[in-house]
């Protein structure tokens, strides 16, 4: 087994931070804990924590933090996991569903508008209810089921006066008709580690929510799915997320920085044993590049 | 066991935690960011951000 030196970044040790940290640790690997609020980045070169990694897993719980930090790794040619092209698709449900959608992927109807009118204009075309989304942020936060034109009217203008410019990109999406339930694929440069079913019975179905978890078996047009999600959006550790569509699929979005204590519970999976198999293979395939 | 910095109570902790894990004091609820290990120090923990999540 090859030994590696792993840089994890971060701002909060979660349960799954500390999974993989005690996966790395029994295995004799070096880890490097890079606290991104208290690290400085210089534009010339890497800050003494990274000088002697082999390979940096970002899991910063800020995706502002998360996009710059890969991308200073980027500059300073350290191998980093997942790559900055892939947190900036995934960042961004707008880029992320260009990419689902422009790969051919099924992914719900989606349109985005700059005002308020044309917001409303896209609401109603959907007809109700629809969704309204923030393009950047998680765990189900600010997203709104839009049932009624008067609804619809005060969340716009809520959002229109939140201050920050995102709140301003309206990204409205068709409502999708799930079985009171999502699935939670953890992917691995597209090879599905372990999935479950989210459920509850609120349209939101996050595990960050509450929703109940169980272990789901993927079918072969699922794991297509997840490969080719995996694949438009750069590779990497993802956790893809699909509703059932009818006798279908709807790819809604693709996650960067995946938690999966909840799906390490609900499956049978050593999912923090996956994830460092794979970090000790990409460290070797980065060295043989190094040495070759 | 340490105090908790809101309200003074006894926290207890494991015995693997690691700094930037976060704790709840049981007696006032309030969630508290370990900053040292060796002896264990804790803080109050950032509040929640919008960009936040996976």
């Amino acid at each position: 087994m090859v030994h590696v030196n792993v840089g994890v970044l971060y701002s909060r040790i979660r349960r799954d931070e500390k999974l993989l940290l005690n996966e790395l640790r029994e295995r004799d690997h070096d880890v490097e804990k890079i606290d991104v609020r208290t690290e400085r980045f210089s534009i010339a070169e890497p800050p003494a924590s990274l000088e002697d990694v082999d390979i940096v897993v970002d899991r910063c719980l800020s995706t502002s933090r998360s996009l710059y930090a890969t991308q200073f790794c980027d500059g300073y040619g350290i191998p980093v996991v997942n790559s900055h092209g892939t947190a900036e698709v995934c960042a961004d449900k707008v880029k992320n569903s260009l990419a689902l959608q422009n790969a051919g992927v099924p992914t719900p109807e989606t349109n985005v508008a700059f005002t308020k009118d044309s917001a409303l204009e896209a609401i109603e075309s959907f007809g109700y209810p629809c969704v309204l989304k923030p393009v950047v942020g998680s765990w189900g936060r600010l997203m709104a089921k839009i049932d009624s034109r008067d609804a619809a009217e005060a969340i716009l203008e809520h959002k229109a006066t939140l201050g920050h410019y995102e709140h301003k990109v309206f990204y409205v999406q068709e409502f999708v008709e799930k079985p009171g339930r999502d699935i939670r694929v953890l992917a691995i440069d597209g090879e599905p580690v372990a999935a479950m079913a989210r459920s509850s019975d609120h349209w939101l179905t996050n595990a960050a929510k509450g929703a109940e978890t169980d272990v789901f078996e993927l079918d072969e047009e699922a794991i297509d799915l997840v490969k080719k999600a995996s694949d438009c959006v750069g590779g990497g550790l993802l956790g893809v997320d699909l509703m059932e569509a009818g006798d279908s699929y709807t790819v809604h979005e693709v996650n960067h920085t995946v938690e999966f204590k909840a799906l390490n519970d609900a499956v049978g999976t050593d999912v923090p044993g996956r994830i460092v198999d794979w970090l000790e293979t990409k460290a070797a395939e980065e060295t043989s590049e190094v040495t070759a | 066991m340490t105090e908790c910095v809101e309200c003074g109570a006894d926290v207890t902790l494991h015995d693997d935690i690691e700094v930037g894990e976060i704790v709840d004091c049981t007696t006032c609820g309030a969630e508290l960011e370990v900053v040292g290990v060796a002896p264990p120090v804790l803080d109050r923990a950032p509040e929640l951000e919008e960009d936040w999540g996976e």
